[in-house]
């Protein structure tokens, strides 16, 4: 098996970094991206499993990025990141191409699961 | 829906305003709008029906008119020939009933039984013969040549051997060229109304003269017969007006007549009153005689079908006007309650919208403020779970004092700047301890005024006109926040006059409390907007020049002082903001409770 690649794509440093340090700890080879802008120029070069987008983020929100991202690699699943007390935009990105939302805060556990079944989907669609 | 993003706003609010999410709502307003909304309609159901009744009755009454002028014209003019015919053809039967008398009595000189010296037995034979041909003949008279009446047959022997030179009618016949003369009814010798035919024979150059008097109630009797009994009143009558028949009975003179025919045409028709009754007369000039035939007929009688139709005809345009105008006004009245139906539910649907988007508001705000909260939240678990992670030895993490010291220090930065947020919040909801005072409401105004001339109304060409009562009491509250809501109303109505225009501040103290009215000459607010005005965030300047919360802290900030905001607005012409303040006990105890 592969290793998972996941990208964390938030402008919360805090939140990024910790959140990648504790998936990197599970063997999942994590990267974060403060920017929609950083996370397609990060795109150009490498591939990922999963990545994981927070829906609001100054210059390029979430919305704006999945579009570009599903324009670039349609076969990355993306899980967006929500910390708006509305499963609106969630809802949105799904509209979008995006494989699920998660709500801010959320116990690690419950992103696990999601990334966990995002990747098993784009498995599923590749092999 | 829209996403708030409250850590700006929290910033641009200094703690002092207090923003809610209140904003003054006034039932009254909702009345007015649904009479406002009554009123225009009942006005445009007046409009319509009157409109529609005039459209659609003044033609046909003008209609109507016409035709009824034109019936009336016509009907009048077929009732005077009518008469005319009548009179006419009486007439005629009336000269061929002289001229067969004058025959019967020239017939007489021709007579076998004709002597120039008449015995009576002569002139009996003479008069028999007379009454042979018509029962009409009273007597007879024979004259000489000198005018004495030498044979006389009849009931007044008496007038044998009178002498007749001297009467007109005698000398007349023999000055004239006509063979025969018919009198005018005189009395005569004989004192009783009766007239005469007299005609004339030359014997021997001499000229000798027979007469015979007719009976005018026989000639009566005649005249009835031939008036074909038509309610009409046929009557003869001479030049001067006097009558040329009497009734049977009357033995005196008849009377003079109340309309003389004019001499100069040989018939004609017209109308005369007779006893306040207008008269229809007919008359025709006898060819025998100079009498004139007088067919006499009510107006009322001539024009009875005319006026039976002419009732019939407007009876029947008032019934079909009455039953067009009911139609109208039930139609106009359905169709228009309807509209107004709907227009009040249209109403009454804004004006729930206008509740509904203000309780949405209420749901974005605090939508924002979760989301803002959420954020160090999620850093808070996200980094309480790293701590975890590096005390698991699965994970091979670092685990010294340091990590885990660097790690809580990310924890209390983000429990920090939640507690920043959950504080400034607060500090929205709850005024910090207000500091009291007695305000002049009119010295307040000035200062903002002042303030407000060096920045914001210097762009623009902006003339402040005053008119501070002199009488204000002192209002109990905190200078600030009034002077606040005087500063974001006196902004706005800057900000609705272009270039040019006139900002009136007027105080005055009534019933309890303090009105002070800011009135613009600005582009006043759509009817639309103005139940939105007070909700937070709702704003129409653009290019991030507002903040949508300057006429809701104001509205707060009055509704906590008791008072009230009202606004008054004409599009185009300017808007009308007055506060009221009220000057009670209620007022000071809220402020009070508020300070403990």
């Amino acid at each position: 098996m592969d290793t998972l690649r996941v990208l964390i794509v938030d402008d919360e440093d805090d939140f990024r970094e910790t959140i990648v340090k504790r998936l990197n700890a599970r063997k999942i080879q994590a990267e974060g991206a403060a920017s929609g802008v950083r996370a397609l120029e990060i795109l150009k070069d490498k591939d990922f499993d999963v990545i994981v987008l927070d829906v609001k983020m100054p210059d390029m929100d979430g919305i704006e990025t999945l579009r570009h991202i599903k324009k670039l690699k349609p076969e990355i699943e993306v899980i967006m990141l929500t910390g708006h007390a509305s499963v609106e935009f969630g809802l949105k990105g799904m509209q979008l191409g995006a494989f699920d939302y998660v709500m801010k805060p959320a116990p690690l556990n419950e992103l696990l699961d999601t990334i966990g079944q995002a990747y098993n989907k784009k498995r599923g669609l590749i092999h | 829906m829209r996403v708030w993003d409250t850590s700006h706003l929290l910033d641009d609010i200094p703690p002092h305003k207090r923003a809610t999410a209140e904003h003054v709502y006034d039932p009254a307003d909702s009345q007015a709008n649904l009479q406002q909304i009554r009123l225009h309609f009942k006005q445009l159901q007046t409009r319509l029906i009157l409109g529609l009744v005039l459209g659609f009755l003044l033609p046909n009454a003008l209609l109507s008119a016409y035709f009824h002028f034109q019936f009336t014209h016509t009907l009048k003019e077929s009732a005077k020939l009518n008469l005319a015919a009548v009179a006419e053809s009486q007439k005629n039967t009336i000269d061929l009933y002289l001229q067969e008398r004058v025959v019967n009595l020239y017939n007489l000189f021709h007579s076998k039984e004709f002597s120039l010296n008449p015995t009576q037995e002569q002139m009996d034979t003479l008069l028999a013969s007379l009454k042979h041909f018509n029962d009409g003949f009273v007597d007879v008279g024979f004259f000489d040549t000198r005018g004495v009446q030498i044979g006389y047959a009849g009931p007044f022997p008496s007038l044998r051997s009178a002498d007749y030179s001297g009467e007109s009618w005698y000398r007349n016949l023999l000055t004239e060229n006509k063979s025969y003369l018919i009198s005018d009814i005189y009395m005569g010798f004989r004192k009783i109304p009766h007239f005469t035919i007299a005609t004339k024979q030359v014997f021997d150059n001499r000229t000798y003269v027979m007469r015979a008097t007719l009976d005018p109630d026989k000639f009566y009797i005649f005249l009835r017969a031939i008036s074909q009994g038509k309610e009409v009143d046929s009557t003869l009558i001479n030049h001067q007006g006097l009558y040329q028949v009497v009734d049977p009975g009357r033995s005196q003179l008849p009377g003079t007549g109340d309309y003389i025919p004019p001499a100069t045409s040989a018939s004609g028709v017209e109308e005369f009153e007779r006893d306040d009754q207008k008269m229809l007369v007919a008359y025709a000039w006898l060819k025998e005689t100079p009498w004139a035939l007088l067919a006499v007929q009510p107006v009322a009688v001539a024009q009875a079908g005319m006026i039976k139709a002419r009732l019939v005809l407007t009876v029947s345009l008032i019934v079909i006007s009455l039953l067009i105008s009911a139609m109208i006004y039930f139609t106009i009245k359905k169709l228009v309650d309807r509209a107004r139906r709907m227009a009040e539910k249209g109403q009454q649907l804004q004006e729930m919208l206008a509740h509904a988007s203000k309780l949405a508001s209420i749901g974005e705000l605090a939508a924002g403020v979760a989301h803002e909260i959420n954020n160090p939240l999620a850093i808070i678990m996200a980094t309480s779970g790293v701590i975890r992670d590096m005390l698991n030895p699965e994970f091979e993490l670092d685990h010294s004092p340091e990590a885990i010291y660097k790690e809580l220090s990310v924890i209390d930065t983000a429990a920090n700047r939640a507690k920043g947020i959950t504080r400034k919040l607060q500090d929205m909801g709850k005024s910090r301890v207000p500091s009291v005072v007695a305000c002049d409401v009119n010295v307040l105004l000035d200062e903002v005024v002042s303030r407000l001339k060096k920045v914001e109304f210097k762009p623009k060409h902006i003339e402040v006109i005053s008119h501070p009562a002199a009488d204000l009491p002192p209002i109990l509250a905190e200078p600030e926040p009034l002077r606040q809501v005087f500063a974001n109303i006196l902004i706005n109505a800057s900000d609705a006059i272009a270039d040019k225009g006139t900002i009136t501040i007027t105080s005055e103290f009534r019933e309890d409390t303090v009105w002070v009215t800011i009135a613009d000459t600005g582009k006043g607010i759509p009817p639309e907007n103005l139940q939105r005005i007070f909700n937070p965030f709702f704003t129409t300047k653009g290019g991030g020049r507002g903040t949508g919360l300057g006429l809701s802290i104001a509205a707060s900030i009055v509704k906590y002082l008791g008072g009230t905001i009202k606004v008054n607005s004409i599009p185009g012409t300017g808007s009308s903001f007055t506060i009221l303040l009220p000057i009670n006990e209620q007022a000071k105890t809220t402020i009070k409770q508020h300070d403990n």
